[in-house]
C-alpha cells in the first residue's frame, strides 16, 4: 500500500505542476485527461462487463451540447446566440461564464445519466454483436438529429461562450486543464471505488457467463443499466469540458464524433488492456503521445502510422499493454506461481 | 501492488519525453516571418484544402522572389508552418493552440471552410493573434465581435441571392418557385439563409427545402421531388462533393429545371470532369480570372491563372485566388505597420484599403471584406464539347449573356 500512495501522490503532483512546467502542452494535456476519462468509462462496459459499446459517444456529445446550451441559455436567449444571421453580440461577464459553466457541467453529467438509464432499459437486453451494432446506430442517429435542431445551431454549429477577460493569456488553458484534470481524478477515484466492491465481480460474472450469473440470482439487467449510467455520467462531464475547450461544437465532427472519439475510446482501452483499472489510463496516454508524435513527424501519413500501430498491437499485444506485462511478470501482479505444482503438472503430461 | 513501480517509471518516461520535445521558435527568425496555418490535407475538405495551400504557396513564392516584406528597413521573407486539420473542427482548434503556444507563431492564415474557421477564431482571438482568412465565409463569424479576424472574401449569404434576383428578372419581375438543397454545414447553411432572404424580398416561394448529409454523394430523393414539383430555380450547395453529386445525378436522372444555381463549380472542376453535363450550371464565385482587378505581384487575373496553371497544372479556382490574396494583405499590413507588434499589425489590417488581382479589399467592423462583390458564372460549352466558365452577372463584369431557361434534356 505504501508504494501505491507514492504512486498516486507522484501522479497528483505531476498533474498539478504539469501546466506550469510544460505551459505549451496544456491543451494536449487537457485532452489527454478527457481521453483517459473516456477510455476508463468505456472499460466499465467493454472490459468489465463484456458489452462492446460504441454508444458512449452519445453521452459525450449530449454533455457537450447541454453544457454549452445551459451556459448560454442561463443569461441570454439561446436561439439568438445560435442564429447565424443574428447581428447581436453577447458577452459573458466572468461571473456569468463560470456560473454557467458550473451549472452546465452538472446538467451535462446528470442528463446523460438519465438518458443512459432509459436507453439502457430498452437495449441492454441485446447481447454481443447485436448490442454493438445497436449502439453504433445511437451515435450516428444522434449526430444527424442534432444537425437538424435549429436552437442548438443545427448544421451551422454552436460557438461556445468565449473565455472572459480574466487573468493573463494562459488563464483559459489553465482553467480547462484543471477542470479536465479534476474530472479525471473524480472519474478515477469513483471507478476505483466501484471496482473494489462486489459490483465489479457482478460485472465480471456478466461478462464471463451472463446466464449463469442470472441463475445465481443476480439481477443482471439492473447492474448492466447502473454500469452504463456510471459511464454516461463521466462521459457527459468530459463532453461538457471538451465543448468549452474546443470552443466550437459541430454535430457530427465534434460532438457525436463516433468516427474519431467513439472509436478512439475503444482503441485506447484495448491498447492499454481492457478489464484492468490501469489499462485504459496507460492506453490513452500511449495513444495520445503516439498520435501527437505522428502528426508532427509523419504529416500526411499520420493515419497510416496509426494503422500500423494498431496492427502491431493486435498481433503482438492482443491483451493490451497491461495484459502483456501481466503475462511477462505475473509475480508483479500478485500472482504466485507454485513451482512444485507447476512441475507436478508438467510431469503428469 | 508491484505494478506501481512499472507505472511510476512509465510516468517518468512521459515526463522526459515531454520535456525533450519542447521546441519553440519565434515568429520572426532571422529574416523570416513565420505564419501558421491548419489546412485540410485529408478528410472531406481535402481537395479544397489543397487549393487553399497552393494559393498560399504561390503567393509566398511570388512575394519572396519579388523582394519580400520590408519592415523597419530590413527585408523579410514569408514562411508558413502547415498542419493537417483533417477537416475536423476539434483538430483545427487544437492545432491553432499548438501553432501559437508551441511553435510560437504570432500571425495566422485561415483554414479551409467556415466550420474550421469558427473553431480556430476563438483561439486566435484569445491570444490576440491576427488571422487573415480566405475561406471562412459564414456570416456568424463576423457577428461574434472578433477583433483579430479578417476575411478577404464576401460573406456566404451573398453567394446565391443574386441568382434568385436574376431568376425573378428573367421571369419579368414576377416571383419564382425555388427548390433548395443544402449540405448540413456552416457554410452551406449560411448560403441557404441568404437565399431565404432573397426569396422573402422578391415574394418568391420555396417549394423544396432539403438538408443534405455531410460527405454528400447522393441527392436522388431531392431530385425526384424536383421532377415532380417543377420549380423555376434549383439551388444546391455542398462544397465540392455537393457540386459533383448534383451534376452527376441531374444528368443521370434527366432533371429539367430552368435555372440551376450552385457553389464550388470551379473548385470541383465541373466543366472538366463532367463536360457537357455541367453545361448551363450557374455558379457563385468570389473571383473569376476575367475580372479586371490589378496588382503589382500577379498583375491581373489572367496572368495569375496562367502562372498558377504552369505551377500546379490546373486552372485556379477562386479558393486559390483568395488564399493568395490573403498573403498580399498580410504583406501590405506589415509594411504599413512597420512593426511586428501584434496590436499594430492588427490595426494596420483593420485599415486595409487596397486592390489585388483578386479584388478590392477593405474590412468592415466585423472583419468581412465589404469592397468586393460576388460574381456569377455559367458553364458554357462549344460544339466540340469544350466547356468554359463565363461570367454572366453582375453586368459590369459579364463576358457572356446568361442562357435562360436551360434547354430540356430531350432537346440537347
Amino acid at each position: 500500500m505504501g508504494k501505491n500512495i507514492l504512486l498516486y501522490s507522484a501522479i497528483l503532483i505531476f498533474g498539478l505542476v504539469a501546466p506550469f512546467v510544460f505551459p505549451a502542452f496544456k491543451v494536449q494535456l487537457s485532452i489527454l485527461c478527457v481521453l483517459i476519462v473516456l477510455a476508463t468509462t468505456w472499460n466499465i462496459q467493454g472490459g468489465e462487463m463484456g458489452y462492446n459499446t460504441f454508444g458512449n459517444i452519445l453521452f459525450y456529445g449530449l454533455g457537450m451540447y447541454l453544457c454549452a446550451s445551459v451556459q448560454v441559455g442561463m443569461f441570454f436567449p439561446l436561439a439568438e446566440w445560435t442564429e447565424s444571421g443574428g447581428e447581436k453580440t453577447f458577452v459573458h461577464t466572468p461571473a456569468q461564464f463560470f456560473q454557467g459553466m458550473a451549472v452546465g457541467l452538472v446538467v451535462a453529467a446528470v442528463v446523460p445519466t438519465i438518458v443512459a438509464g432509459l436507453i439502457g432499459y430498452a437495449i441492454l437486453g441485446l447481447r454481443g454483436h447485436y448490442f454493438a451494432i445497436c449502439t453504433l446506430g445511437l451515435g450516428v442517429a444522434a449526430g444527424e438529429i442534432s444537425g437538424g435542431i435549429e436552437i442548438i445551431g443545427a448544421g451551422q454549429g454552436f460557438t461556445t461562450p468565449p473565455f472572459p477577460e480574466v487573468g493573463g493569456l494562459e488563464a483559459r488553458g489553465e482553467f480547462f486543464y484543471f477542470l479536465s484534470f479534476g474530472a479525471l481524478i473524480l472519474t478515477f477515484v469513483a471507478v476505483r471505488a466501484i471496482y473494489s466492491t462486489r459490483f465489479r465481480l457482478i460485472l465480471n460474472a456478466i461478462r464471463d457467463n451472463e446466464d449463469k450469473a442470472e441463475a445465481m440470482g443476480i439481477e443482471t439487467m439492473k447492474y448492466k443499466i447502473i454500469g452504463w449510467m456510471v459511464s454516461a455520467f463521466f462521459c457527459g462531464l468530459a463532453g461538457g469540458i471538451m465543448g468549452g475547450l474546443v470552443g466550437y461544437i459541430d454535430s457530427t465532427d465534434v460532438a457525436f464524433d463516433g468516427r474519431e472519439m467513439g472509436v478512439f475510446m475503444v482503441l485506447m482501452a484495448i491498447l492499454g488492456g481492457k478489464g484492468t483499472l490501469w489499462g485504459p489510463v496507460i492506453g490513452a496516454t500511449v495513444f495520445h503521445i503516439f498520435k501527437e508524435g505522428f502528426w508532427t513527424f509523419f504529416l500526411g501519413w499520420q493515419y497510416v502510422a496509426l494503422g500500423v500501430l494498431i496492427v502491431v498491437i493486435v498481433i503482438y499485444f492482443p491483451e493490451g499493454i497491461m495484459g502483456w506485462l501481466r503475462e511477462k511478470y505475473p509475480e508483479k501482479f500478485g500472482e504466485v506461481i507454485d513451482e512444485k505444482d507447476r512441475k507436478a503438472q508438467v510431469e503428469l503430461k | 501492488m508491484k505494478i506501481s513501480r512499472t507505472i511510476l517509471s512509465f510516468i517518468s518516461a512521459i515526463v522526459i519525453l515531454f520535456s525533450t520535445s519542447v521546441t519553440s521558435f519565434a515568429k520572426v527568425v532571422g529574416d523570416k516571418i513565420v505564419l501558421g496555418a491548419a489546412i485540410s490535407l485529408t478528410g472531406k475538405y481535402s481537395s479544397n484544402g489543397v487549393h487553399t495551400q497552393n494559393g498560399y504557396n504561390m503567393a509566398v513564392d511570388r512575394i519572396n522572389s519579388m523582394g519580400g516584406v520590408k519592415v523597419g528597413g530590413k527585408t523579410y521573407k514569408f514562411e508558413i508552418i502547415y498542419y493537417d486539420d483533417e477537416s475536423n473542427p476539434k483538430r483545427a482548434a487544437q492545432l491553432a493552440e499548438r501553432l501559437i503556444s508551441q511553435d510560437g507563431v504570432e500571425f495566422m492564415l485561415g483554414p479551409y471552410s467556415s466550420g474550421l474557421t469558427k473553431a480556430i477564431a476563438p483561439v486566435t482571438e484569445k491570444y490576440g493573434v491576427p488571422m487573415v482568412e480566405a475561406n471562412g465565409a459564414s456570416r456568424s463569424l463576423f457577428t461574434k465581435g472578433y477583433k483579430y479576424l479578417f476575411a478577404v472574401l464576401a460573406p456566404a449569404n451573398l453567394y446565391l441571392d443574386v441568382a434568385i434576383d436574376l431568376a425573378v428578372e428573367k421571369n419579368n419581375g414576377k416571383p419564382v418557385t425555388v427548390a433548395m438543397a443544402f449540405e448540413q454545414d456552416a457554410f452551406s447553411q449560411d448560403v441557404r439563409l441568404g437565399v431565404l432572404d432573397a426569396i422573402k424580398r422578391t415574394g418568391s416561394k420555396k417549394v423544396i427545402d432539403d438538408k443534405l448529409p455531410k460527405e454528400l454523394n447522393d441527392m436522388a430523393a431531392t431530385l425526384v421531388k424536383v421532377k415532380q414539383m417543377k420549380p423555376d430555380v434549383l439551388v444546391v450547395s455542398g462544397h465540392t462533393k455537393g457540386a459533383l453529386t448534383a451534376i452527376r445525378q441531374i444528368a443521370e436522372m434527366k432533371v429539367d429545371v430552368p435555372m440551376l444555381a450552385m457553389t464550388h463549380c470551379d473548385a470541383a472542376k465541373l466543366s472538366k470532369q463532367h463536360g457537357k453535363n455541367s453545361q448551363y450550371a450557374l455558379c457563385a464565385s468570389q473571383w473569376h480570372k476575367t475580372l479586371t482587378y490589378k496588382d503589382n505581384f500577379f498583375k491581373d487575373g489572367m496572368t495569375y491563372a496562367a502562372d498558377f496553371e504552369k505551377e500546379f497544372g490546373y486552372d485556379p479556382p477562386y479558393q486559390s485566388a483568395e488564399s493568395s490574396a490573403a498573403l498580399l494583405v498580410f504583406k501590405d499590413a506589415f509594411e504599413r505597420a512597420n512593426s511586428f507588434d501584434q496590436k499594430k499589425v492588427r490595426d494596420a489590417l483593420a485599415a486595409t484599403n487596397m486592390q489585388t488581382f483578386y479584388g478590392n479589399i477593405k474590412f468592415a467592423e466585423g472583419g468581412q471584406n465589404v469592397d468586393k462583390p460576388m460574381v456569377l458564372f455559367q458553364v458554357m460549352c462549344d460544339g466540340s464539347g469544350k466547356c468554359e466558365n463565363k461570367v454572366v452577372a453582375p453586368t459590369k463584369w459579364a463576358s457572356a449573356k446568361l442562357i435562360h431557361p436551360i434547354p430540356k434534356w430531350s432537346e440537347r
